[in-house]
């Protein structure tokens, strides 16, 4: 037992730390940092910025051009990303559907979809979730009807997460209604460009469309877009669902964000009062047993050694621990969070603040993170699973 | 980074575990608390075992290990509820170990190590709480010796054990202090205590004091954070038992026909105890690697794991009587012996409400387990 990373690891963490530092937009970091909106250009700057390093594929083996680092080293990069104010990688691409596409997809799909996915230039989305389907996923309705060489999709897609910018999205479309539920399930890529494709965005009760619908209407897709087998897709999504279990936890964000709250309270005069104080502190308290419980889970990826059974504890913990600190921020500027003016939370905003510019995003935050116990499956839906490893 | 534990760790694992499981049954536990609270029986059986030189050096007769052997120990300790207050053993080994003269050294580390000696910490003073600087006791040099007057409250064990550690002002400072129970001037009153165990008032009246060191704060902040780390580990131990009892009671209890394990409110609770549990044993794997680490680093790791231990076991007590339903209120049934200690364990050294005042009072700028 040791707490402590490996000098290799510290080395590996200093060379990351020194390259986001010289690489990462001020910019952009000076949005992460303060909560302020991010553009589509944002993401995908920093998304190319990493493409071209070779990491926004970071998780990725060598064999498809990944740098092929071990659990540990993940966790080093994401924390020094989160840390220096780097934006989230928009996950649906590098990390959702690229994983799927090495395992299961054939070598010219991989030719054709991984290149434009680690370089960052094609924007993906993810069409799981359906108006019928939210924790559920085996309900799915949308049709793809084979016909010769290609497939009509006919369907919607909803809670799609930045699909107004997505060029292709992975869908899980229904081909059969044969057997379980499970069974007649297959995973399709989609050019968001083809005709019968709309999206519309759904704007959310902070007031931004970050997620959108989705509409199929006769979509023609070919069939050669089809990931492995007809009607195998439930499996394919599974593999998809089990990777990153780690950083679905985000406590590096937390770590980040638990410091951000600390500033916001000062400058609100909270910080002194005991028992404002003494909630950060349980906070504090919280991100570190977490961070104690993913360096657990990385480190018996690493060793391979251990069986632990707590990787579905991360998603609800981690979840959680985001909405506090929202929470926590927000009543940290009291009065002064109950102004929601949208056009305060755009950098550079010439105009006057009420209270002070850091009150401006809070409730904005605290709204938009309550979708982290309901997205990536229900945190109720995680209980359940957790219950089967407890009681069987 | 590595949350293995090596084969040596593992073995000292199951030889507590097999002397827990074999030799101390429930029935056992049940007739130390008849008797009293504490067994001498049962604690010769733990050093025969080799475990009560774990702090100790090779050179005074113990086996020189750390803080992850303890926590292992500890752990197993904790799954069978014992009574005999082994932390003890580990708190005055750590602290004469690295802070008393040699003579005294030579005198009572081997004795302690072979089981001989059964030595406790007697801080707790009525006006002090948890505060670790508010000490009414007093001592004065007499001579070569030194005499001690003050009174300690619910000093494991007390009235059986042999010596005492004991902090007291010498001046305006504190100083700590080895105390025989025999020495003239000791006065001991015993009772039980929540889990079973015993523990006593300790009077010292002009006592006969031998000095440890002049630095009695820093050894005493010392000697308790020993203390937290074992009882974080005791608080998972005793945590998991419940845990492994709560959910056998789920899946064999029938009501309105069905096991009760297949109510999804019963589920989602055991799923809230299981992550309590883990974000647990995962303060307590934290406090155990920094037990060895610089003062103020070491304090603020405690207070952290302790403020999380003590909402867990709270949390982990009070559900696993609730979800077993009226026998989890009864004497008779094991799982109310579970709550008990856990209850015990969270007012040991500083419940969750004065680590957090703690915690609270060091934050700095950035947290995390590495800052």
């Amino acid at each position: 037992m040791d707490l402590a990373f490996t000098p290799e690891e510290q080395q590996f963490r200093t060379e990351i730390r020194a390259w986001v530092r010289d690489n990462l937009p001020a910019d952009i970091s000076h949005k992460v940092h303060n909560a302020l909106r991010l553009s589509r250009d944002d993401m995908q700057r920093w998304a190319k910025i990493l493409g071209k390093k070779g990491w926004l594929g970071h998780a990725w083996p060598k064999q498809f051009g990944g740098p092929g680092w071990n659990s540990v080293q993940k966790h080093l990069f994401e924390e020094e990303c989160a840390l220096a104010g780097a934006p989230r990688v928009v996950p649906f691409g590098p990390v959702m559907v690229a994983p799927v596409i090495m395992a299961f997809g054939n070598a010219e799909q991989q030719q054709r979809f991984l290149p434009g996915i680690a370089s960052g230039e094609v924007w993906w989305s993810q069409g799981y979730s359906e108006p019928g389907s939210g924790s559920d996923l085996a309900s799915v309705k949308t049709r793809a009807e084979r016909q010769g060489d290609k497939y009509i999709v006919n369907g919607q897609k909803t809670w799609t997460t930045l699909g107004q910018y997505g060029e292709w999205i992975f869908c899980l479309v229904r081909t059969s209604n044969e057997g379980k539920p499970q069974t007649g399930i297959s995973f399709l890529l989609i050019d968001m460009k083809s005709p019968g494709v709309s999206v519309r965005p759904i704007v959310l009760l902070d007031g931004e469309a970050e997620v959108n619908e989705v509409f199929f209407d006769n979509v023609e897709v070919p069939a050669a877009n089809l990931i492995g087998e007809e009607n195998k897709g439930w499996t394919y999504a599974k593999h998809l669902l089990s990777h990153e279990r780690t950083n679905i936890a985000d406590v590096n964000r937390s770590k980040r964000e638990l410091e951000r709250l600390k500033r916001i309270a000062k400058a609100e005069g909270v910080y002194e009062d005991v028992r404002f104080r003494d909630e950060i502190a349980r906070l504090e308290v919280e991100v570190v047993a977490l961070e104690m419980l993913v360096l657990r889970v990385l480190a018996a990826e690493k060793s391979g050694k251990q069986s632990l059974d707590i990787a579905g504890l991360l998603k609800i913990r981690g979840s959680e621990l985001q909405q506090r600190y929202a929470e926590l921020m927000m009543l940290a500027a009291g009065p002064y969070a109950v102004p929601l003016v949208q056009e305060a939370m755009e950098a550079g905003w010439q105009g006057d603040h009420v209270g002070a510019a850091h009150c401006a995003p809070l409730a904005s935050t605290y709204f938009n993170l309550r979708k982290t116990t309901i997205y990536g499956g229900s945190n109720e839906v995680q209980r359940n699973i957790v219950s089967q490893v407890v009681l069987g | 980074m590595d949350f293995d534990f090596s084969d040596d760790q593992e073995q000292l694992r199951d030889a507590v575990r097999k002397w827990v499981d074999k030799g101390y049954s429930f029935e056992r536990h049940r007739a130390a608390v008849k008797a009293g609270g504490f067994s001498r029986a049962a604690y010769g059986e733990i050093a025969e075992l080799g475990l009560c030189g774990l702090y100790i050096g090779e050179a005074h007769g113990g086996l020189g290990m750390g803080p992850v052997e303890g926590m292992v120990v500890m752990e197993e300790l904790g799954r069978g509820i014992v009574l005999e207050p082994f932390a003890q053993t580990l708190i005055a080994g750590g602290v004469l170990s690295g802070y008393a003269t040699p003579a005294l050294q030579t005198e009572w580390l081997p004795k302690i190590a072979s089981g001989e000696a059964l030595v406790v910490l007697a801080q707790q003073e009525r006006a002090a709480r948890y505060r670790l600087d508010r000490c009414d006791a007093t001592a004065s040099a007499s001579g070569s010796a030194w005499s001690l007057n003050g009174t300690k409250s619910i000093v494991p064990a007390g009235d059986q054990a042999d010596a005492f550690i004991v902090p007291a002002r010498v001046g305006d400072k504190i100083a700590l202090f080895l105390v025989r129970r025999d020495a003239t001037g000791v006065r001991t009153r015993g009772y039980g205590t929540q889990d079973g165990g015993r523990a006593a008032e300790v009077v010292f009246q002009n006592a006969t004091a031998s000095l440890i060191t002049t630095d009695g704060l820093t050894a005493l902040e010392h000697a308790v954070d020993i203390g937290i780390a074992a009882c974080c580990a005791e608080a998972v131990g005793v945590m998991d038992k419940t845990m492994a009892i709560t959910a056998e009671y789920l899946n064999t209890r029938k009501q309105f026909g069905v096991v009760i394990s297949s109510f999804q409110a019963l589920r989602h609770r055991a799923a809230d105890m299981k992550m309590q549990l883990e974000l647990a044993r995962s303060m307590s794997y934290y406090a155990s690697l920094k037990l060895n680490a610089p003062a103020p680093e070491r304090r603020a790791a405690m207070a952290r794991a302790k403020v999380q231990l003590g909402q867990s076991m709270r949390f982990v007590g009070q559900q696993a009587v609730q979800l077993h339903g009226g026998i989890g209120v009864t004497d008779e049934y094991i799982v109310s012996h579970y709550f008990k200690k856990l209850t015990q364990l969270e007012l040991t050294y500083g419940d969750t409400l004065h680590h957090l005042g703690e915690v609270s009072a060091r934050m700095e700028d950035t947290a995390g387990v590495f800052a």
